[in-house]
């Protein structure tokens, strides 16, 4: 390593309407190394990334590239410096051959208006073989598996001869063989002088390829550690050593009664899931990225199949085989995201919140908007909403508002069961904390709550009892008052054992 | 109205009208031919067809779909409505008779729309392709069953001829096209399943989650583009008193033109029956000035083309600020 970082980031700083993704964040890279990048989910590692690879535009940042300031403006602009991206959503075109997924967008081949199909076999053949990928260059990028459209997009990267390459998660959906073939890539790659920025958060594996790790946290830079004199307690610390907002205090305590339980429940994403939740209980749902929280909804709410296993709802079984059947149950699901599965954003704030129960407020078909108004308006009061009016367009509102709409929209179908899936993320403190207070009360009612986050101290403060998720599997649940956030860590970030 | 007047294509109306005024020629006694009753009348009648058509055609496109198949469904109903009137007379005299040929038409127009949305909905297939699938498919079927003739339903004073000139009364042609616009206007405002027309088009993902009865909404506004389809096929069978296998070419064009006129996003979720309407008008009123002062049939299509462009410009432009 020299000790000229290849490419140095300070005072980053990036804003999403008007929640902080990134601040004051700093990281660098040497020559030749393999450098990940960890942090919770939201912690800004996707943020980052996408800034090196001149995807996002940072509101603020310094960055130099060999000690020399530059400007990432584009992809383009990152392509010129070196830098290449191996992105979390693979970003191929299915229907293009390699060759042509390797030169699109490649600045040294489109200047050429014409394209020699055998020039252009043989330009690609080299990063093909590079990169370890025997077959034809000419086959469809769709036809190949997974861990080949990885490799394609590591020879793209390759073929503008990039110095530095970015892998966002790029073991997620691979076979352990196949990540054992990326790893003996990454170091090939890296006895070359190549330097890569891994971004994942499987502990196992960053410790296995990674010589130094930065941990990212809310947004900041917490540390930069070489990974030979450190250990995976100290990383998890360090990824979840935030204050505990312990101003809410413990939820009341629950029924004893069982309102549903779910007895080795096994879909395309679940593994032998079971677990009980009783009335009046919030019981969370930990886990990483695609450790299948969000699959437990699905599973629940009728949205994917259930291969084996049962839920029983009181006592009684249940197989909702759509969501309008689970609605029927009285079950209600909040959503992961919200603009794309929940909210109708032309529409009124009203309109959205009365979408589940109009059945319930018309006569002979016709709408009743005296009783629209008279359902929902104690609702909307009782969540502190605010909207200009009850006819505003919900795209107006702000994202805790949208979240509150979303809830209110739930309520009214008044569930026995309510999986909310993520309902803080990306919502100012003050809409937080009202959706902390209305999950609270509604459990009073007597409801059983599901309460997905990414937050640890969110799930420590607001549940009972945490269930903890690792690659489809329930890796535990323990007790929110006696557990801590390492514990939770640990669990998520284990090695499932066969069961 | 604050409704009204939030459309920003009343303007564009108010602005053809105006134009029309002005551009119009002269009557011998000195009045202005566009403003007589009888011109205005004959917009309202020439407009009703296409009109009637964009009403449900603004129910498909809120849905984020579109129905190509409304004019070969047209062109059958005329010809189904032509063979039941010329039919030697039925038993049950000539009410019945051409009450039969009006429901006949309606309800296999109907069902062929029904076809449509029950292949979008439960095979998901594009609504472009099947719509276009079945504007081919269709037309062959008017075709075959007329063996490619016009079915003359005459001027004399038989059964055919008397169904033909009662419902090619302006008073008829018109109401239709009212009576069926208020109906529109209130179930897309007024009624649940206006509701979820709405929100389907705006985010159908959603809709799923919210539990909404995504297949059978769909169902139902193709269903319902046939129908209407259907009864405009009736009326443009006794206005031309024939039936005929050809009519309606380019008829879908001409009503998705109305509905995008009218301010209703191709992408869903988001129109109203009353941009449709106003979209009809300006369409309606652009015609008959051009007429009236003889342009050539080429020359007013190209002006069309250059009404709808500005016309979903302007609209887009609002929105912006």
């Amino acid at each position: 390593m020299s000790c000229e970082p290849l490419i140095l980031l300070e005072g980053v700083n990036k804003r999403y309407d008007g929640a902080k993704a990134l601040a004051d964040a700093s990281f660098s890279v040497a020559e030749g190394e393999v450098h990940a990048l960890i942090g919770e989910n939201g912690a800004g590692k996707s943020t980052l990334s996408k800034i090196i690879a001149g995807a996002v535009i940072p509101d603020s940042a310094s960055v130099r590239w060999r000690g020399e300031p530059v400007r990432i403006e584009s992809p383009i602009a990152a392509q010129h410096l070196g830098i290449g991206i191996v992105f979390q959503e693979l970003d191929l075109f299915p229907n293009l051959s390699i060759a042509e997924n390797i030169v699109i967008g490649n600045v040294r081949m489109e200047r050429r208006q014409w394209v020699n199909r055998k020039e252009l076999g043989a330009f690609c053949q080299t990063y093909l073989e590079q990169a370890g990928l025997s077959e034809s260059p000419w086959t469809r990028v769709r036809d190949l598996p997974i861990a080949h459209m990885q490799l394609v997009a590591i020879a793209r990267a390759l073929s503008f001869e990039a110095r530095l390459i970015l892998m966002d998660e790029p073991t997620s959906s691979l076979p352990d063989d196949a990540v054992e073939r990326l790893f003996a890539l990454i170091r090939r790659l890296r006895a070359g002088g190549v330097s890569i920025v891994y971004v994942s958060h499987k502990m196992k594996e960053i410790f296995e390829i990674a010589d130094r790790i930065t941990v990212l946290r809310d947004g900041a830079t917490i540390g930069t550690r070489t990974a030979s004199e450190t250990n995976i307690d100290e990383i998890i610390a360090m990824m979840v050593g935030r204050e505990l907002a312990a101003e809410y205090g413990a939820p009341a305590d629950a029924y004893r009664e069982t309102i549903l339980s779910a007895q080795n429940i096994t879909t395309r994403k679940l593994r032998n899931v079971s677990f009980e939740l009783h009335r009046g209980e919030i019981l969370g749902v930990a886990g990483l990225v695609g450790a299948g929280r969000s699959e437990l909804g699905a599973a629940l709410f009728g949205l994917d199949r259930i291969v084996s296993g049962s839920f029983r709802l009181e006592g009684s079984e249940i197989r909702p085989h759509s969501p309008s059947a689970a609605i029927g149950l009285g079950i209600g699901l909040l959503p992961e995201d919200r603009k794309l599965q929940g909210l109708m954003m032309q529409m009124s704030v009203l309109e959205n919140s009365t979408m589940a129960v109009l059945g319930r407020l018309q006569r002979w078909g016709f709408l009743s908007r005296r009783k629209e108004a008279g359902l929902s308006a104690p609702v909307h009061r009782g969540m502190s909403l605010k909207a200009a009016s009850n006819g505003a367009p919900v795209s107006s509102l702000s994202g805790g508002n949208q979240q509150k709409v979303l809830l209110a929209k739930w309520l009214l179908t008044d569930p026995r069961v309510l999986f909310l899936d993520d309902p803080t993320r990306g919502i100012d403190i003050g809409a937080k904390r009202d959706i902390y207070r209305i999950v609270r009360e509604l459990a009073g009612q007597g409801k059983g709550i599901l309460f997905v986050s990414s937050e640890l101290p969110e799930l420590l403060q607001c549940c009972h009892r945490i269930l903890v998720m690792r690659d489809g599997h329930n890796m535990g649940i323990v007790d929110a008052r006696a557990a801590t956030q390492e514990q939770i860590m640990t669990l998520a970030t284990s090695e499932v054992t066969a069961a | 109205m604050s409704r009204l007047r939030k459309l920003k294509s009343v303007l564009g109306l108010a602005g053809i009208i105006l134009v029309a005024i002005l551009a119009s020629p002269q009557a011998s006694d000195g009045s202005n031919i566009f403003l007589q009753a009888g011109n205005l009348t004959d917009v309202l009648r020439q407009m009703s067809v296409i009109g009637i058509i964009a009403l449900a055609m603004t129910y498909v496109i809120l849905t984020a779909g579109i129905d190509l198949s409304v004019g070969s469904i047209l062109a059958f109903a005329t010809c189904v409505t032509g063979m039941i009137v010329t039919r030697p007379a039925a038993p049950g005299g000539r009410f019945t008779q051409a009450a039969l040929a009006v429901g006949i038409a309606m309800a296999a127009s109907a069902l062929l729309g029904a076809a449509n949305g029950a292949v979008i909905s439960v095979f998901r297939i594009q609504p472009f392709i099947v719509t276009l699938a079945s504007m081919i498919g269709v037309r062959g079927l008017a075709k075959w069953l007329t063996r490619n003739e016009n079915i003359d339903i005459g001027f004399g004073s038989d059964a055919a001829a008397s169904f033909a000139n009662f419902v090619n009364q302006k008073a008829v042609v018109v109401g239709t096209f009212a009576a069926l616009a208020v109906i529109f206007w209130i179930i897309l405002d007024r009624t649940v399943f206006g509701r979820y027309v709405r929100a389907i088009g705006d985010n159908e993902k959603a809709g799923r989650y919210s539990g909404l009865p995504i297949r059978s909404v769909k169902i139902a506004v193709y269903t319902l583009s046939g129908l209407l389809t259907g009864i405009a096929g009736v009326i443009y069978a006794a206005e031309n008193h024939q039936g005929n296998p050809n009519a309606g070419i380019a008829y879908e064009l001409d009503a998705i033109a109305a509905v995008v006129i009218g301010g209703t996003s191709l992408m869903g979720g988001s129109g109203s029956i009353a941009g449709t309407i106003v979209g009809t008008l300006i369409i309606g009123v652009l015609t008959n000035i051009l007429r009236l002062r003889n342009v050539d049939s080429n020359v007013e299509m190209m002006v069309k083309a250059v009404i709808i462009v500005l016309a979903v410009a302007i609209q887009k432009n609002e929105k912006a600020e």
